[in-house]
């Protein structure tokens, strides 16, 4: 049986389906204070009630909706499809994370003011014999003027005391007005850098100059994807003849994918540089020399910059990027480099590290191969460890959860950002 | 060496040192000889020296840095789990089932295999088809996820062993090496034992004879798990601790008591030890009593041969209820590493005294359900279930007044009970706090009760605390409201089975949801002398509650006579 969708109010004879969020209420709105207004009405009401089983046959027993949230979720999408989409993912998370969402679209920045807003509440029975858990969304078109103050929009409709987490699934403006008022009163930014112009390194380090000047904890989707790696990574290291080669790695090299030999240049490797990014920051090291391409003479030149700070010139692309690090008194090499690759553009196919420990050589290299990370090392060219890692393609919903699920600053991410700001040149400032 | 070998400036220097008289109490005994001045550092700089010249011990992955903050769960090392009494019961219900779901959620290594035992001439498939069954049944998640099973059954093999045949253990030793081979194990061995405890002794002391207990130098673990029950009584907990302990080290047993992987339980510790407002007034000075109920609707099913020997002081008290206490008790531990956490949890067990013969007539109340209703079903009495004595004196309901005697309990009592076919399935910890120490609102029509904060552990998980509020209106009327935490609407994600959280834990090396050795021993010492004690009594007028109902009578007595009654539940 179909829900019966009226506008302006609840909708009670929606079937319930465990496990399943069931859209409750859903009204309309053309002002912030209507937005107000419909949101007081939805909980002023004792409770959300459904008398509609699985079936959407009514039933004597009534399941009582319960208003939870644990956080405010604001998303920034540029476009309506982009909304639906972080609208659709949200939903899954309503059981998980319930939070009062709020998904702003700017619109028509030139033409008048105006602002549209359709305000639905969703629920979720976790069991037949629990209460429904609901939180509200609500979805505001600002055009004109109203939709360069973000900030005016979102703060009426904040929960108080509870945090406030960004999400902005495009390209924040960093550096810009309406962006750097939102991120003032937000307590997380949640972005996917793996999905920005170019390579990304512009961004990035744009981004890192905001969380320097803001008390901002930062989650990129390009670097939670990672954690699979991280883990194989670190396994190595467990183990404790290995362990002393750790602070004596000379040359960390990432490899990625690229879709022919002239995407080098415009290939995002954000993805890549968190890599070397994550182990230089664990380990201390500081960057000597920036991220430059590579000749022949494996990066001794200078980074060649142009307007923007933004890497040029790649005198042989396929060569890739090469950086110098200082781990206590010794060199590290970070080489950044493309292969040729069906993967989609931009994503890590190897990870090698070579270390040097009294004369004795340990050699790692970590693969991604179809759903698993594998780890190889060799010991002096004796292979001494083959293991594999469960690594299956994540969705939104999961880095959402993941990215939500850190709490407070995590300074491994934090670490891991400004290191990879550092190997594209620095903040800006 | 004697002192005169000594060079004279060391001579004068420990001359300097020592006191000048030698005490009186000294004991007459020869002096040990003085080392050499050159074997002993003297200055800081030799002293430092010294030491970095020492071996430095293996490092630990603690030393890691790469693992700070790494948010995703530590995946254990590649290994092999081999589940004896893989046939059975328990194996169906709880341990495939756990490892279905830790293998789904990729917890459980990408190298890891399942080498089901039992006795039983089964080949992988037949077993596999029979696991899959189970699943369909018994997993939490449903419907099952056909990629995942694929990938979790082709890692299961079958192993056909005779508990006590010799030859088996022999070739099990081979069939493993070749799995360390083949699936890169390592030499990483979980054994698991859900078979009768009767078998426990001999497969322990044949896995020593095979040497499948010696951990590798290479790294290579070997633990063991082993299921509840873990003896009888003290003197059977003993011997059996014995026989591991022959074959095992300490640190390689893990005994379950699956309660305290219930997500509950876990968060107990957290509630109190992670929030600051509840530990400073978790004492005497605050608290009036503590009540522990685990309360089953169910009967004793198919199990009355089991429940015969076993009672609810076996099956319940001496663990479940036991454990719960000591987290309730414990002082708050340094870490919250293994070792740490137990050493607080023994030290409560220790603090209950043992019971007098008095003191167990008086405060031990034991009970049998006769026929009665029970969800609105008629239901048999105890001694007319199957496999059970029609006139069996064995209990199936207990209610017992315990004391913790240290410094932050004396004087609170700790009212334990559990029974087979009371009116409701609960398992909850209840803490009465003390009344106000004045009456303000005596013009209140109602008495507000004392505060009281109740920690639900199944169903319904979650933390109620009752205080008293204001009833609108212009007089003043005091009235107990509840502030009601529960964990399905906060959380609604599902919790991991206990056997999840458990099973993945012993696979990581973490011991701290495990009991030890002497926290078994020491429970066992406070409920043995309860059973013997009833040995030496006449025969219980069993039954003496009906089923549906909460216990006998005198266990409400049990409260009371000190002015206190059981909570309503």
């Amino acid at each position: 049986m179909a829900a019966n969708l009226t506008t302006g109010g609840a909708i009670v004879d929606a079937p319930i389906r465990l496990n399943e969020p069931v859209l409750r209420w859903r009204s309309r709105a053309h002002s912030i204070e209507e937005v107000e207004q419909e949101l007081s009405r939805i909980w002023s009401q004792v409770n959300l009630e459904s008398d509609v089983d699985a079936d959407g046959d009514h039933v004597n027993e009534r399941h009582v909706g319960a208003r939870t949230s644990v956080m405010n979720l604001v998303v920034i999408a540029a476009r309506q499809e982009v909304g639906e989409r972080c609208a659709a993912t949200i939903q899954r998370l309503v059981g998980r994370h319930p939070s009062r969402t709020t998904i702003v679209q700017p619109a028509d920045p030139d033409g008048p003011s105006w602002l549209d807003a359709q305000i639905v509440a969703h629920c979720i029975m976790p069991r037949a014999d629990a209460p429904e858990t609901c939180a509200e969304t609500i979805h505001l078109t600002c055009g004109g003027e109203s939709g360069r103050h973000l900030d005016a929009i979102v703060a009426p409709l904040l929960i108080h005391d509870l945090p406030v987490t960004v999400w902005w699934p495009d390209e924040p403006s960093f550096g810009s007005a309406p962006v750097n008022d939102l991120l003032v009163m937000a307590d997380r930014l949640i972005v996917d850098g793996s999905g920005w112009h170019g390579t990304g390194l512009t961004q990035l380090r744009r981004m890192a100059a905001a969380a320097n000047r803001l008390p901002l904890a930062i989650s990129d989707f390009a670097m939670v994807r990672q954690s699979r790696w991280r883990e194989a990574i670190a396994a190595i290291f467990d183990i404790p003849d290995f362990l002393p080669y750790l602070r004596h790695i000379r040359r960390i090299a990432v490899t990625y994918g690229v879709r022919d030999e002239f995407g080098a240049e415009t290939t995002n490797i954000v993805k890549p540089l968190y890599h070397a990014a994550w182990l230089a920051s664990r380990l201390g090291m500081e960057v000597t020399r920036p991220l430059a391409p590579m000749t022949s003479g494996a990066g001794r030149k200078p980074p060649v910059r142009g307007a923007g700070g933004r890497l040029t010139t790649l005198a042989n692309p396929s060569a890739g990027l090469g950086a110098a690090l200082r781990l206590d008194r010794s060199d590290v090499a970070i080489v950044i480099r493309p292969v040729l690759s069906a993967m989609p553009s931009g994503t890590t196919l190897r990870v090698e590290l070579l270390a040097d420990w009294r004369g004795s050589e340990l050699r790692a290299d970590v693969t991604a191969e179809q759903e698993a990370v594998h780890v190889r090392v060799w010991q002096d060219g004796v292979h001494a460890l083959e293991r594999g890692f469960n690594a299956p393609r994540r969705t939104d919903v999961d880095l959402l959860a993941e990215a939500i699920e850190a709490g407070g600053r995590d300074p491994v991410a934090s670490g891991t950002l400004a290191l990879a700001a550092e190997l594209a040149g620095g903040p800006f400032p | 060496m004697t002192d005169t070998a000594v060079p004279k400036r060391r001579k004068t220097s420990d001359a300097a040192d020592a006191p000048s008289v030698a005490p009186e109490t000294a004991p007459d005994r020869t002096p040990h000889p003085a080392p050499r001045a050159k074997d002993v550092p003297r200055t800081m700089k030799e002293l430092r020296i010294a030491r970095q010249g020492k071996r430095k011990p293996p490092p630990k992955q603690d030393d890691n840095p790469l693992r700070e903050g790494l948010r995703l769960e530590r995946v254990p090392d590649p290994s092999c789990l081999v589940l004896f009494g893989a046939t059975g019961d328990l194996a169906h219900r709880k341990v495939i089932p756990a490892l279905y779901q830790l293998w789904r959620t990729n917890l459980l290594p990408h190298d890891f295999v399942v080498l089901a035992i039992g006795r039983r001439a089964y080949d992988d498939d037949t077993l596999r088809a029979e696991f899959h069954d189970s699943l369909e049944k018994y997993s939490r998640v449903l419907p099952l996820d056909d990629a995942a099973w694929r990938s979790f059954s082709a890692r299961i093999r079958y192993q056909k062993l005779d508990f006590d045949n010799v030859a088996d253990y022999d070739k099990l030793t081979t069939v493993l090496d070749a799995i360390d081979k083949e699936q890169n194990s390592r030499g990483n061995h979980l054994y698991y034992l859900a078979t009768q405890p009767s078998a426990f002794a001999e497969i322990v002391g044949q896995l020593g004879r095979v040497g499948l207990d010696h951990e590798r130098h290479e790294g290579g673990w070997r633990r063991i798990v082993i299921e509840k029950p873990f003896g009888h009584d003290l003197n059977s907990a003993i011997r059996l601790n014995r026989e591991v302990g022959k074959v095992f080290r300490e640190s390689q047993v893990y005994r379950i008591d699956h309660y305290l992987g219930k997500e509950t339980v876990r968060n107990l510790l957290v509630f109190r030890f992670g929030n600051g407002i509840f530990e400073p007034i978790w004492n005497r000075r605050h608290i009036d009593h503590i009540q522990i109920t685990v309360a089953e609707t169910i009967g004793v099913e198919n199990r009355g041969a089991f429940y015969e020997e076993t009672g609810a002081s076996r099956d319940f008290l001496q663990n479940h209820l036991l454990q719960l206490l000591s987290l309730v008790a414990m002082e708050p531990p340094a870490t919250f590493d293994a070792d740490a956490l137990r050493d607080e949890k023994v030290k409560v067990i220790r603090a209950i005294g043992e019971m007098t013969t008095d003191q167990i007539r008086s405060d031990v109340i034991r009970g049998q359900y006769g026929p009665g209703w029970v969800a609105a079903k008629p239901v048999k009495g105890y001694r007319q279930e199957p496999q059970v004595d029609p006139e069996s004196e064995t209990e199936t309901y207990i209610a017992a007044r315990f004391e913790v005697d240290d410094w932050r309990w004396s004087g609170v009592p700790f009212y334990l009970r559990t029974g087979k076919r009371l009116p409701k399935r609960a398992t909850e910890i209840a803490i009465q706090f003390k009344e106000v120490p004045h009456r303000l609102f005596r013009e209140s029509g109602t008495d507000p009760d004392p505060n009281l904060l109740a920690i639900r552990i199944q169903p319904d998980e979650g933390i109620m605390l009752r205080f008293g509020a204001k009833v609108p209106g212009l007089g003043i009327d005091v009235r107990s409201v509840t502030m009601d935490f529960t964990y399905g609407s906060a959380f609604t994600v599902d919790s991991p089975d206990a056997y999840e959280t458990l099973i993945l834990d012993a696979l990581l090396g973490d011991a701290s949801l495990f009991t030890r050795a002497d926290e078994v021993e020491g429970a066992w010492a406070r409920v043995t002398p309860i059973i013997d004690s009833w040995m030496d009594e006449g025969p219980p007028e069993f039954p003496n509650y009906e089923s549906g109902t909460w216990g006998p009578d005198e266990a409400d007595e049990l409260l009371g006579r000190e002015g206190r009654k059981w909570r309503r539940i």
